[in-house]
């Protein structure tokens, strides 16, 4: 009978959790349409012409770590270097790549070797073997060959060698829109004492038809399993961190596409070693270091334009990449637990981290324990059959109606699907993401927890890419990250 | 119990079929909007742009007597049109919206209850150039929208007038500021006579003015303030601002901006100060701040002596004269000492020769390359 009124009571106390986290992501995506409508309506005068035109736009350096990326990687510095910004300079670091990243980079730019003084303003661990510049544009383009270190320590090692006072850090295999980088960096021109760094969207361009290094025509990508991954970017990183960054909360700038004060980063000892969630990670330790200083900063979000970004299309690599990123979360809010519900880091350590804690470090575990205990209630009578199919069509109900508002305010923000069959597709991928997806995902996300708090040692893996819808040659079979 | 679940389920279906259905609407709406749109603005569009080409000669009262709804589906292009045109196109196009009463339309949505009204109407004002604006486009800076207020300042650097200069620097010191690159743009496109308005300005008690009007000095090529942004230089409390300072004495290319910069430069200054100096000192583009520079290159801070190794390569034949001066020096100390020419390079070793090759790589290539990186070529050289 106890045992009973226990499975009862948590029987409830789980339905009560689904209805919070979902709410907690409705009034996350609301606040994101909000600020979508803000954005719209200031685009034709915020100025982004003038920025482009004025002296004073605060030069960039495009730092792009690259290992075993030379499938693709000429055709993403092409793009790269066409991008619409005054002044910016790209440092590629090659991570001790075993493929021929290097050499069609040097065939392609002319590069050539020069002497270079490498600072330890950010410590790297391994060992830059030479710099290269393009010989016809030596202060745009910049190669560092260095020993294999991993993704943090090529970004350190590109951080020490960036000259300009903005970092952006890009993807090997990002595709950028033309405005992306002026977007990204023009809250540094509006509000240059106190924007600390800027996060961008990153989209799935899986289906997208590329070409010149630009997408040219946004597709719904051809696998369910990409499709589903579309709705969750929307909902999860387009809408949710745009939330956050109107609640002034933002934790997470993807490291596929996010800009920061060079100066800062130094200050606060670049990318963190010891993390599989190295972006979360730095700006979760930014927050640390200006809060402590009671600085009056902002850490925010651009929704437009956008970073392309090739998404996982099979079971087997998003498991890998969902169990690293989980594994990050837990790692990040292990590192810094002192933040968590202490006053003195503000909304960050009263509501965005707490919220993390809750909502999605323990999210997984909730939804696994809930497939376990509401059928065990059913069997031991605890609840009965009507109650359990409620509970479930409620729970996973609300789940698609969130769902449903991203794409609803997709459509009247951004429509970048402009093909009625890909809304469709949308629409049912919405659904679909509630029958098998959400549960798999609960199950490598648990086991990516487990792995950060067991100790165990963190592995990239090896992304196998299908590459864009191209009618050049961009990324067919690039071996990526670690 | 189960009566509000069976209640919220059903609540759930309804929203989730609305939101469904809300999604079709939307694009529904929308195409169609654009299909109109772009059927009303085809005749005008072609129109317009004849209208252009032939520099206003031919077609003005054409465009006058376009129905107010074609007109307003082609009316963003022709804004669009204002701002690339020049001379007598660019006059005969504004003719036209005058004629049309657009001006007069926009005046009177300044004080429009929709922010969206006001913002465009402000837009439209300083497209026009109606310099009889500028008193109500000073008043929106303080409009209680930001988007308006961010018009408002773009408006008024079109428009031009000096007077709008202490009403834009006001605008910087509110709760909720103008964007600083925007306001420094603006008061950049006002003219020269704003400089006096800008160096009274840099005794702002608010940092973000005072780097404001910095930056604007440096723009207008300001070259009288020289002294006064020196003095920010030497004494201002915030360091971003007196960075600042540093990079428009570089820009503005006094020579009477080398002392204080050289000052700027000294030990005991922060270190992103001293290398904001050292780049100024190179963008001045004299050879007189090359011993400054040549005394910075062994510093312990990288950042100041990476700056003024690329400084002294930016100054040409005389800074990159240097910068072999110092690698010749080394090297002679080198083989005096016994050591060989295979020893590693100093710091200031290593920054001179970093400087000079990527001056040889370069598109116009000032120097001749100096090796790879120790001193075994420079001395076979």
């Amino acid at each position: 009978l106890i045992i009973r009124e226990i499975l009862k009571v948590t029987d409830w106390a789980i339905f009560a959790y689904f209805v919070a986290l979902n709410s907690g992501y409705l009034v996350l995506i609301c606040m994101a349409g909000l600020e979508f409508g803000k954005h719209l309506r200031r685009a034709p005068f915020a100025g982004a012409d003038d920025m482009f035109r004025s002296p004073l736009t605060l030069p960039v350096s495009v730092i792009v770590p690259a290992y075993n990326e030379g499938a693709g990687i000429v055709a993403a510095l092409q793009a790269m270097t066409a991008l619409r910004y005054p002044r910016y300079e790209i440092v590629v670091v090659d991570d001790g790549s075993t493929d021929d990243t290097f050499e069609r980079l040097r065939e392609q730019f002319d590069l050539v070797e020069v002497p270079r003084v490498v600072p330890g303003e950010v410590p790297y661990r391994t060992q830059v073997l030479s710099v290269h510049v393009a010989r016809g544009n030596p202060e745009t383009l910049t190669v560092v060959r260095k020993t294999n270190g991993g993704k943090s320590d090529a970004l350190n090692v590109g951080i020490n060698l960036a000259r300009h006072p903005l970092v952006c850090m890009v993807d090997a295999d990002s595709v950028l829109d033309p405005d992306a980088l002026l977007s990204v960096a023009k809250p540094f021109g509006d509000d240059p004492l106190r924007v600390a760094a800027c996060g961008g969207v990153v989209r799935i361009a899986n289906g997208c038809k590329v070409i010149g290094g630009r997408v040219v025509d946004v597709r719904m990508p051809r696998q369910w399993l990409v499709r589903v991954q579309v709705v969750e970017y929307l909902r999860a990183f387009l809408m949710g961190r745009t939330g956050w960054s109107r609640l002034g909360g933002l934790v997470v700038i993807s490291g596929a596409f996010g800009i920061f004060r060079r100066d800062l980063v130094v200050k606060i000892g670049g990318m963190a070693h010891d993390t599989i969630g190295e972006d979360a990670e730095l700006v979760v330790r930014l927050h640390h270091y200006l809060r402590e200083r009671r600085e009056d900063y902002r850490v925010i979000f651009v929704a437009e334009p956008v970073s392309w970004s090739e998404a996982p299309s099979s079971l087997r690599v998003l498991g890998r990449q969902r169990r690293r990123w989980h594994r990050g979360i837990a790692e990040i809010l292990r590192k810094h637990r002192r933040m968590i519900g202490n006053p003195r880091y503000g909304r960050i350590g009263l509501v965005a981290l707490p919220y993390y804690v809750v909502f999605e470090l323990l999210a997984p575990f909730i939804e696994l324990a809930a497939l376990v205990l509401l059928p065990l209630g059913l069997w031991i009578d605890a609840v009965n059959l009507e109650f359990a199919w409620r509970f479930a069509l409620v729970a996973y109900g609300y789940g698609l109606l969130v769902s449903l508002v991203s794409l609803f305010i997709e459509e009247v923000s951004f429509h970048r699907y402009p093909r009625w069959s890909d809304l469709v597709r949308g629409v049912l991928a919405a659904v679909l993401e509630n029958f098998g997806y959400r549960q798999i995902l609960a199950a490598w996300q648990v086991t990516g927890a487990a792995g950060a708090w067991g100790g165990r040692q963190a592995i990239w893996g090896t992304m196998h890419r299908q590459g864009f819808d191209t009618a050049e040659s961009l990324p067919l079979e690039t071996a990526g990250r670690r | 119990m189960l009566r509000v679940f069976t209640v919220t389920i059903v609540v759930l279906i309804a929203i989730v079929a609305l939101t469904g259905l809300g999604i079709v609407a939307v694009r529904l709406v929308r195409q169609a909007r654009q299909r109109k749109r772009a059927l009303l603005a085809a005749g005008p569009r072609r129109a317009l742009l004849a209208f252009v080409a032939d520099n206003g000669a031919d077609g003005g009262h054409d465009l006058v007597a376009l129905p107010d709804e074609a007109w307003q589906a082609a009316e963003a292009g022709a804004l669009g049109l204002l701002g690339k045109l020049r001379g007598e196109a660019h006059a005969a196009l504004v003719s036209v919206f005058l004629r049309r009463g657009t001006a007069r339309a926009a005046l009177r949505d300044l004080r429009s209850r929709s922010r969206v009204r006001r913002a465009r109407a402000a837009q439209v004002l300083g497209d026009l150039e109606v310099r009889l604006a500028v008193p109500e486009l000073c008043r929106l800076l303080t409009d209680r929208h930001g988007e308006v207020r961010v018009v408002a300042v773009r408006a008024l650097g079109r428009i031009g007038d000096p007077t709008a200069a202490w009403r834009l620097i006001a605008s910087l010191d509110q709760s909720d500021p103008l964007p600083s690159l925007l306001v420094t743009h603006t008061l950049a496109q006002l003219g020269p006579e704003t400089e006096v308005t800008l160096s009274a300005a840099l005794d702002h008690p608010e940092a973000r003015v005072r780097a404001v009007c910095l930056d604007a000095l440096g723009l207008l090529g300001a070259a009288g303030s020289v002294h006064r942004v020196a003095r920010v230089l030497r004494e201002d409390s915030t360091l971003d601002v007196r960075i600042a300072a540093a990079a428009n004495l570089g820009r503005l290319g006094a020579r009477t901006a080398i002392e204080p910069l050289t000052g700027a430069v000294g030990p005991g200054r922060p270190a992103p100060l001293r290398a904001a100096a050292a780049r100024a000192l190179g963008d001045l583009g004299t050879s007189a701040g090359v011993p400054a520079l040549v005394a910075l290159l062994g510093d312990d801070e990288y950042r100041v002596a990476h700056e003024a190794a690329h400084a002294l390569r930016r100054l040409g034949r005389p800074g990159l004269d240097a910068l072999r001066s110092v690698l010749d020096t080394e090297a002679a100390e080198m083989i005096a000492a016994g050591r060989g020419t295979h020893a590693r390079p100093s710091s200031a070793a290593g920054h001179a020769l970093e400087a000079l090759s990527l001056a040889s790589v370069g598109p116009d290539p000032g120097a001749s390359p100096p090796g790879s990186g120790t001193l075994d070529e420079l001395v076979a050289g």
